[in-house]
């Protein structure tokens, strides 16, 4: 490891692991943009952390030089949140597949966005289970047939993008896994805003997914940026109803044409740390991961009797 | 004189007000210098069907409840059939007259399997199928009938809304008058139990004047009880008690997901997010309050309270049996990569959705048992509101020293029992802080130098390390190295062994009585205090017996446990499931084949009677399994 590196600018984000994903597969574009994000943020490597389910996507952490949860399949997001709400000096990253977050894991990818608590999912989308020998993902559309399939998808797709601004997540985007400066430029900006995040990032599978190839991807993404007038962003609340409204139609758009670029980011809504300063007014100074729950001798410091004074009987 | 020990019965619709008679009803006999200890049974119901609190009262603290009850008081006519066989010759019924003309077949909110027993009981004594019918079967038990006219005694002395509203303090203000409670006392339960509620507590004084006007003009009109010096104690339920030890152990992180009967715990919590210090506390300035996270599911509860343990925080999670299934992947996590959460886990009764609202204790197996594979777990139970309290401290004590999950089990009727607790020692269990990392450099999270199983605990925000539920490294990358895999799983479970070492034997088993005794019960949970006092009472009908009492499954007393059952005579296993659990877990850890049982299964507390009554049938070889069935 480097800690204690002078210049957090060129401290290096990727350790000494082996990847060991398919040649070719978008995560390689994921984690060069994570790193790039975090090396031009000058991120101090104790204050990120990066928390995957299973899968792919989920070895992540482990090439990451930062604090890294690999845990169980669907469940990347109640432990970024555990992490995020005991910590929120903390900036915790979610990395999980498009199975993992949106099939098993889709309670807690819906229940993310009501809490908005801050942590930033990254959906690696690539439409198959590729570390199970490519099934259908629930990205994969009706009736598509990828090679691994036996036969054609007999379910239909979800679309990320739609269910996150359903669900309520502030900060909603899209990228392609080679467009790496804009992903790292999206994640940098998902980091910097208050609330919770999803930024979907389209990628090939290139053992599974026939179908959606590289350069299946390459001849349909545009950048919604390049449209000087795109302006995701809702300061004030009467400026939501619109631009929600553009944003989701917006992400209607699939075929020919794939937009790809920030949809939505609402900086009105507060954060669940914000809301629980409300209740404990010293929460943010001294969150749960900060606090001392013990005297110098070792015995508790809560009152029990003035703490539950209703149930005090004199 | 003899002693003053009431045994109460207060039913009603549930919604009815029954939790505010309760608390007057308890409020004023504690501020007399009486001890109350009660039990709250209710249908997985909001409004309507039928609930009631289970008493006794008695100035030394009472540790059991019993059938028959001395009065049984009859919010709604339903409690009247419900509870027909929970009174006996002695017992004195308290109804409103309007219930006299009540047919059975109009109470639609018992269900048709209790209707259909009441109905044979009153057919084979050629009675009546209504409220006529019941009474007559009272009264030639000898059991005094007290009609009390409840529309007519309120609407002459309040004319603030329906009289209905004030039926539960008419009820227990005949009560208290009918057992002679001094009426300064009674009134000042009233305050206790409306203390959030100023406007109405005038109203309701006045109809507690109107009951004890009612009493005392009657010829019910007792002697006066003694009253005596009030102490301070805490009115807690077995939900309260855990919160309570689990914010004073240090905890800062709950989560849950709603669940019958477990959420009481974190809802209260929930309202005490600001916690209040005490003195010692003055100096320190990094205190601030607890955080409770309402969750999605319990997927996300528990694994939720993992994440939060990963930055430093003692986390915790609580919920019941259908919740606790949905956790054991989260569960097997934590045990594999060592992480200190506890599971306070509320048992009802089973299988499947089964007895939402009751008791139960049929979860032991499957608490020792959660999860695939093979890793280390602490399984811990308590039996009484002190050892809910400390418990409570103690799992999370565990789960830091020991880098493992702790599952606290606690069954119902103890979450639901109402108990005076007179003293919390702040200073009776220290806090163990987890094994802190010092090196922050090239930090091996999963350090395999060491001896009792133990690494260094690291912190996201000040330590880099790596986690992942498969099998790792030191540093916690994936590794499936076959020699690297032996280490690990002999690293992790190492760690129950330290445990097993470190935790002194009056925290797993007890053993309450004479050494040598005729009977020996084995139990666990809330039949503690039950069988403490059956041993008092057996004592008192020249019979000894004593009681190895259970605290701590994994790791499991096995040496301390054979030690006792091999010179014990008489064992009897007395367990609220069908199949003896602990009993299964002492054959599997020593050997021993408990061959006597006492359990119940129907989702109802056991009382001190039943027990007696089955202790002497298995003496007597009449039976060696007996199944208790009381309770409505």
């Amino acid at each position: 490891m480097q800690k204690g590196v002078e210049d957090k600018g060129k401290y290096n984000f990727r350790n000494n692991i082996t990847i060991d994903w398919c040649p070719g597969c978008g995560d390689f574009g994921i984690v060069s943009a994570v790193t790039q994000a975090l090396s031009n943020m000058k991120m101090d490597p104790d204050d990120v952390v990066a928390v995957s389910g299973i899968g792919c996507s989920g070895k992540t952490p482990h090439y990451l030089n930062i604090a890294g949860v690999h845990t169980l399949h669907g469940r990347a997001i109640p432990y970024a949140v555990g992490v995020k709400l005991s910590n929120p000096n903390l900036n915790v990253l979610v990395m999980g597949g498009d199975g993992d977050l949106l099939s098993i894991g889709a309670g807690h990818f819906v229940g993310e966005g009501r809490r908005n608590s801050g942590v930033k999912v990254i959906l690696y989308n690539n439409s198959v289970y590729g570390l199970t020998k490519g099934q259908a993902a629930p990205t994969l559309p009706l009736g598509e047939k990828v090679k691994s399939l036996a036969r054609p998808n007999i379910m239909g797709k979800i679309n990320p993008i739609t269910l996150a601004m359903a669900s309520g997540y502030s900060f909603v985007a899209r990228a392609f896994s080679s467009e790496i400066k804009q992903l790292s430029y999206i994640i940098e900006r998902a980091i910097k805003h208050e609330g919770s995040a999803v930024i979907e990032v389209l990628q090939p599978c290139p053992t599974y997914n026939d179908v959606n190839t590289l350069d299946w991807y390459r001849q349909r993404v545009y950048k919604l940026e390049d449209d000087k007038s795109w302006d995701p962003v809702v300061n004030k609340k009467e400026e939501d109803e619109e631009k929600f409204d553009t944003g989701y139609r917006k992400s209607l758009e699939w075929g020919d044409h794939i937009p790809i670029g920030i949809f939505y980011e609402n900086n009105t809504i507060p954060s669940y740390t914000n809301r629980l300063a409300g209740i404990v007014p010293e929460y943010l100074k001294y969150p749960p991961a900060l606090q001392e729950v013990a005297d110098k001798d070792g015995y508790t410091i809560v009152d029990p009797i003035k703490t539950f004074s209703e149930k005090d009987v004199e | 004189m003899q002693e003053t020990d009431i045994n109460l019965l207060v039913g009603g619709p549930q919604g009815g007000g029954i939790d505010s008679a309760a608390n007057m009803i308890s409020m004023a006999f504690s501020l007399a210098g009486y001890n109350i200890y009660g039990i709250r049974e209710f249908h997985s119901n909001i409004k309507g069907r039928h609930s009631y609190i289970h008493f006794r009262i008695m100035h030394e603290r009472p540790k059991s409840l019993k059938y028959p009850v001395d009065i049984m008081v009859a919010l709604d006519p339903d409690t009247l059939f419900e509870h027909m066989f929970d009174v006996a010759k002695g017992s004195k019924v308290v109804y409103d007259s309007a219930f006299n003309t009540f047919n059975l077949k109009n109470a639609r909110m018992i269900t048709s399997d209790t209707m259909g027993r009441i109905q044979d009981e009153l057919a084979e004594k050629n009675l009546s199928f209504d409220v006529k019918g019941v009474l007559d079967y009272f009264k030639s038990t000898g059991i005094d009938v007290i009609a009390i006219p409840f529309d007519k005694l309120i609407n002459e002395n309040v004319h603030d809304g329906p009289a209905n509203r004030y039926y539960n303090t008419l009820g227990a203000g005949t009560t208290l008058a009918l057992l002679g409670l001094d009426e300064e006392h009674a009134d000042d339960g009233i305050k206790f139990a409306f203390k959030k509620k100023p406007k109405v507590v005038e109203s309701n004084i006045k109809v507690i004047r109107a009951a004890y006007d009612y009493v005392e003009k009657s010829p019910l009109k007792v002697a006066t009880l003694p009253t005596y010096p009030a102490i301070p104690r805490m009115l807690l339920t077995g939900n309260d008690a855990t919160a309570l030890g689990k914010l004073m152990g240090g905890l800062r992180f709950q989560t849950y997901y709603p669940i019958t009967p477990a959420s009481d715990e974190s809802t209260l919590l929930e309202s005490h997010e600001d916690m209040k210090f005490l003195q010692n506390a003055d100096k320190i300035v990094n205190k601030a309050g607890l955080v409770v996270v309402q969750c999605e599911d319990e997927l996300s509860a528990i694994n939720m309270a993992n994440g939060a343990a990963l930055t430093g925080t003692r986390s915790a999670t609580a919920t019941s049996g259908p919740g606790f299934s949905l956790m054991a992947e989260g569960i097997g996590y934590a045990g594999m990569t060592e992480i200190p959460v506890v599971i306070t886990f509320y048992q009802r009764g089973g299988p499947s959705t089964g007895l939402p609202t009751r008791n139960g204790q049929a979860d032991l197996l499957f608490a020792l048992n959660t999860g695939h594979g093979e890793f280390p777990k602490m399984v811990i139970s308590s039996g009484d509101m002190e050892e809910c309290i400390y418990d409570g401290m103690k799992s999370l004590n565990y789960a830091q020293r020991y880098q493992m999950p702790v599952i606290h089990l606690i069954d119902k009727t103890l979450a639901n029992t109402m108990d005076l607790v007179p003293e919390i020692d702040v200073k009776k269990v220290k806090i163990v802080k987890y094994n802190e990392n010092t090196n922050h450099e090239n930090f091996k999270r999963y350090s395999l130098d060491t001896e009792n199983g133990i690494s260094p605990y690291g912190v996201f925000g000040k330590d880099i390390f790596w986690m992942t539920g498969d099998e790792h490294d030191e540093l916690g990358h994936v590794t499936e190295d076959s020699a690297m895999r032996d280490k690990m799983m002999e690293k992790r479970m190492q760690k129950l062994v330290t445990a097993d070492r470190e935790i002194p034997l009056e925290d797993k088993a007890v053993l309450y009585g004479d050494e040598n005794a005729d009977i020996t019960y084995v139990t666990w949970g809330s039949q503690k205090s039950l069988l403490i006092d059956t041993i008092s009472e057996l004592k008192k009908q020249g019979i000894s017996a004593n009681l190895l009492y259970l605290r701590m499954f994994e790791p499991f007393p096995a040496e301390y446990v054979a030690k006792v059952l091999k010179n014990s005579h008489l064992i009897i296993d007395v367990e609220s499931n069908m199949t003896g659990q602990a009993a299964k877990v002492i054959r599997m850890f020593t050997g021993i084949n408990i061959e006597n049982f006492i359990l119940k299964y129907n989702g109802r507390h056991m009382t001190l009677d039943e027990v007696l009554k089955s202790t002497k049938n298995i003496m007597e070889k009449k039976t060696a399994l007996e199944v208790l069935q009381e309770g409505s």
